[in-house]
């Protein structure tokens, strides 16, 4: 049970971290998107800001 | 379509992430490295599904734009899985499996937890936007997992120099990205930046593949240690 709880704190840790260079990464280039798999051309982004498209869903 | 650049760019990333599963294959190393091959395998086969939907609908087709996310969320997730198959190399000795096993699934979990509960609000193209999300969050989940993963390297003197160099890869290719994304939010108008995010896709297999070919399994190297500077 102790490394299970061991385990949840490290995750719960680096995913506070992560989320945290995150906020302030995006803070600072707000509405682009970082897309780092593959060289493909990335699609122009839709998300967050809302415009006119197709439902899918 | 992207430009003649942006296209051998593009060709070019597809064929090192096949080389890299070829010369596993040619120096018997598939399975050791089962998920790096995995992730750069279904990477390729994205590549080819991608670059087809572009061909018949265009860049700035629905089809091509959700085609496109979905599949970033299961790269992203695939090189998760690769970054967490590394560590289980860098610290098998250690008997941390279970740890490993368990640290993993929470830290998944809490990123999906945390991206649905950033998208819920939302209620438009819900699992779209949730597949963005979760894509982006787990991509500085894993950039912060290279560095820790580093760290471990350098603290537990790992020699093997395939595994070191795989790493080391890993974070240059991570920081690199990060790096470019400001750069490129800086001076978007510089064609050169604007190829500079799709040519890192290439870096990383074909470090990967040159990994492979020129050291093998027994090869050994000590990464520098951290020196104590005394004031």
């Amino acid at each position: 049970m102790s490394r299970k709880l061991g385990a949840l704190v490290l995750a719960m840790g680096i995913l506070v971290g992560a989320m945290g260079i995150k906020t302030v990464l995006s803070a600072k280039v707000a509405g682009s998107t970082m897309m780092a798999n593959g060289p493909a051309p990335v699609p122009e982004p839709r998300y967050p800001t809302k415009q006119k498209t197709a439902q899918p869903n | 379509m992207p430009g003649p650049t942006g296209l051998i760019i593009w060709f070019l990333g597809t064929a090192f992430e096949l080389l890299f599963v070829v010369c596993s294959l040619a120096r018997n190393s598939f399975l050791r490295y089962f998920f790096l091959n995995l992730y750069l395998l279904l990477s390729t086969t994205v590549s080819i599904g991608r670059f087809f939907i572009l061909w018949n609908y265009g860049v700035r087709s629905d089809e091509y734009m959700y085609f496109y996310y979905y599949s970033d969320a299961l790269l992203t997730l695939a090189l998760f899985v690769a970054l967490i198959s590394l560590y289980s190399h860098v610290l098998g000795e250690l008997r941390a499996g279970e740890y490993l096993k368990w640290g993993a699934v929470f830290l998944l979990l809490g990123t999906a937890g945390f991206s649905y509960a950033v998208v819920a609000q939302s209620a438009d193209r819900l699992s779209t936007n949730f597949a963005y999300e979760l894509s982006q969050n787990l991509y500085f989940v894993g950039l912060v997992l290279t560095y820790i993963l580093w760290g471990a390297v350098l603290k537990l003197h790992e020699t093997r120099t395939r595994v070191v160099q795989i790493i080391l890869s890993l974070g240059l290719y991570f920081s690199a990205y990060a790096a470019s994304y400001a750069l490129m939010n800086f001076s978007e108008k510089y064609s050169l930046i604007r190829y500079l995010s799709p040519a890192l896709g290439c870096f990383l297999p074909l470090s990967w593949s040159l990994t492979i070919l020129r050291y093998s399994e027994e090869s050994r190297l000590a990464p520098a240690r951290l020196v104590a500077v005394p004031r």
